[in-house]
């Protein structure tokens, strides 16, 4: 079965060089942080049109963060010209996309983990009981991110002005994981029940599992002539 | 392909030509002024087909995409480079059209109406697509990226669709629209000239830009072939 | 059969034609040396048969598979040595090969990696990240992949850049097994002493267009070029 050797060693050689180097994650991790702060201060906090912001802070950061390290997961195969020896190398480019997939998806969730509960501190939210309907709705944006974001990533990494092309490329597709992301999230914070916002996680869902077969089904196209 | 194409875009020229004017006489000096907003719906006019139309473009560049993918054929990814640039084009001009039209009727250049949303969305994938071309280095791997964009944008351009009408009918419901409503016979003869003669013209301009990128690309390779003579 | 066939390759890009018709025929345990000045076209002849790139116009058989429709076919037995070492920074020797060799479908013992590693010159360095590597030490790691891998086709651009007397030495020793064993090696070059060694065939790439050369030009001091 070589298909799934391939997919976890690509996939545990991501996370391991990451985690021998923590260079990406303290980079991502202070620029979210940033990012908060910054909203933070051009949304008076303190008072309640402040406080419906929130949602849109916490996936501003998400997304603008989640991009940076989606740039870098393949700018890395870039050095030595490993991204040449991933193409002409027997492994299906199917299992690679997957590989990559993976380590970028577990990758975000972490950083997304982590920022979390500085949210909760930060905004003085009230998230206990509904923390397992927080976490799916993260996750489902993550996935569609991260399926779209690591096609993109393999395709801008070759070409000029690759930094700003990603999210000029990624930011309009990924509309719909943004509006459901930040109308669930607002939902839950606000206590509403939840047949009123489930359409919204339906949405998310939905993008990911079409992109996942999409991006998928693309990526040979990126990584071979 | 490209014989037929210049056989054919003369036919296509004229039919252009006869239903747009028609269309305009119909819809400028024929068809009533509309009751609430006066002589301004006439933009619609224009504005409509020009959308319709944009939607066109965006369905070429789909289709085509999907062809090169398959046949690999130099000419088809002129035309989609063609479709992509006219597109971008009749979209940019829609929205501009849509907010002179916005202006007297709702009293704002801009408003957060999903088909406006929508369209602004449409024109940024167009233009990252066209972006995609010019800084991509190779004309094979342009072509190829290209295609794979357009592809997964087309797939995506229904639910961003879908996600931003949900999202207005949440926030904000919009002051009534006429032209949601149905439209009155004398205003719809008009349209629909405007709208079929607007669909030929983009099929006219299609095949007269895709013919010129063609050519730019045979100038371009027999350059490369004296320029390696010299070279070196 | 032929292991390489190429027959009127043309390539060009946008303002620039590299390669015209180019023909050749390598056959299985056998070395052919491709000579040329800088800019001759030789490392774009090499990515061509590495299948990452499409020629313009002619026909590549490899193993008797055509080298644009039937490249999943040539791929499990083909193996490029170019520029650059296809390493992850933060793995180590014996991890990197492992992810090589996982690439390939293939895994192996601790025992063979470690002999491997011995007889190209690394083995006190194996546990050490690829990063802390010289340019030589990434030859040689090259070279051992090469080794474990056993293609049934070897490309190499420049096999004796950064390597000192031994090292030279150990690729030539390494090339006469590949071909004892069956191997076509493929090998662009400037150094003429080397190649001489183990070559059975050489060519000139001069502006694009290749002609051959007999084996004595290679001994002669005189400048071909």
């Amino acid at each position: 079965m070589s298909f799934f050797n391939v997919i976890r060693w690509i996939t545990w050689k991501d996370l391991i060089s990451e985690f021998r180097n923590r260079e990406n994650f303290s980079s991502m991790l202070f620029f979210a942080l940033i990012v908060v702060l910054i909203f933070s201060f051009s949304f008076s906090m303190d008072q309640t049109s402040g406080r419906e912001q929130i949602p849109g802070i916490i996936w501003v950061a998400f997304t603008f963060t989640g991009m940076i390290g989606l740039g870098k997961s393949f700018a890395a195969e870039l050095h030595n010209d490993c991204l040449d020896s991933l193409q002409f190398s027997p492994a299906q480019k199917g299992a690679v996309f997957i590989g990559k997939f993976l380590a970028n998806l577990l990758f975000l969730l972490f950083v997304e983990l982590l920022l979390f509960p500085m949210f909760v501190l930060l905004f003085n939210l009230e998230v206990l009981e509904k923390l397992p309907t927080i976490l799916v709705i993260f996750l489902g944006g993550s996935v569609g991110l991260s399926a779209v974001g690591t096609l993109f990533s393999a395709m801008t990494v070759q070409i000029r002005a690759r930094e700003v092309m990603l999210p000029i490329l990624l930011l309009p597709l990924a509309v719909p994981l943004i509006i459901g992301g930040v109308e669930a999230t607002a939902g839950v914070l606000r206590g509403d029940p939840f047949l009123l916002y489930a359409h919204w996680i339906r949405l998310l869902f939905a993008f990911d599992v079409i992109f996942l077969v999409v991006s998928f089904w693309a990526f040979e196209w990126i990584l071979d002539t | 392909m490209i014989k037929q194409m210049r056989r054919y875009e003369g036919w296509f020229g004229v039919a252009a030509g006869l239903c747009i004017v028609s269309g305009l006489y119909f819809g400028l000096v024929g068809s009533p002024a509309d009751y609430y907003q006066g002589e301004v719906v006439r933009i619609m006019y224009v504005h409509v087909p020009l959308a319709y139309t944009a939607m066109l473009a965006y369905g070429a560049l789909f289709s085509c995409s999907l062809w090169y993918l398959w046949k690999r054929d130099l000419i088809v990814d002129n035309m989609c480079q063609a479709a992509a640039g006219i597109g971008a084009f009749f979209t940019a001009v829609a929205l501009i059209t849509g907010s002179i039209w916005a202006k007297p009727t709702w009293n704002t250049w801009w408003a957060w109406d999903a088909r406006l949303v929508s369209f602004a969305i449409l024109l940024l994938i167009l233009i990252g697509y066209l972006m995609l071309r010019t800084f991509t280095e190779e004309k094979e791997r342009a072509a190829r990226y290209a295609a794979v964009l357009a592809i997964v944008g087309g797939i995506d351009l229904p639910i961003i669709k879908f996600s931003v009408e949900w999202w207005r009918t949440l926030h904000q419901p919009l002051s009534i629209s006429t032209r949601g409503l149905s439209i009155a016979k004398p205003m719809g003869i008009p349209l629909v000239f405007m709208i079929v003669g607007f669909s030929f013209l983009f099929f006219y301009m299609l095949a007269v830009r895709t013919q010129m990128l063609y050519l730019t690309h045979l100038l371009e390779a027999k350059k490369g072939r004296l320029l390696g003579e010299v070279h070196l | 059969m032929m292991a390489i066939r190429v027959f009127q390759v043309s390539k060009s890009y946008r303002y620039f034609q590299a390669l015209r018709e180019i023909s050749f025929e390598v056959p299985p345990g056998s070395c052919y040396t491709l000579f040329g000045p800088n800019g001759a076209g030789k490392t774009t002849l090499l990515t061509i048969l590495a299948t990452l790139q499409r020629p313009s116009s002619g026909t590549i058989e490899i193993l008797g598979h055509d080298g644009v429709k039937a490249r999943e076919k040539i791929r499990p037995a083909l193996f490029y040595v170019a520029h650059g070492s296809y390493l992850y920074d933060e793995l180590d020797a014996r991890e990197n090969l492992r992810f090589a060799l996982a690439l390939y479908g293939k895994r192996v013992a601790d025992r063979e990696l470690k002999e491997a590693l011995d007889r190209v010159g690394i083995g006190a360095f194996s546990d050490l990240r690829t990063r802390f590597y010289s340019a030589g030490m990434k030859k040689r790691l090259a070279v051992a992949k090469g080794i474990l891998i056993r293609p049934k086709v070897l490309l190499l651009d420049e096999p004796y850049s950064s390597l000192d007397e031994s090292g030279m030495a150990m690729v030539n020793d390494a090339i006469r097994e590949l071909i004892d064993g069956g191997t076509a090696v493929f090998m662009a070059t400037h150094n003429r002493t080397r190649s001489a060694e183990v070559a059975n065939q050489a060519g000139l790439l001069r502006k694009g267009k290749l002609c051959p050369l007999g084996l004595e030009q290679l001994s002669g001091a005189h400048v071909i070029f």
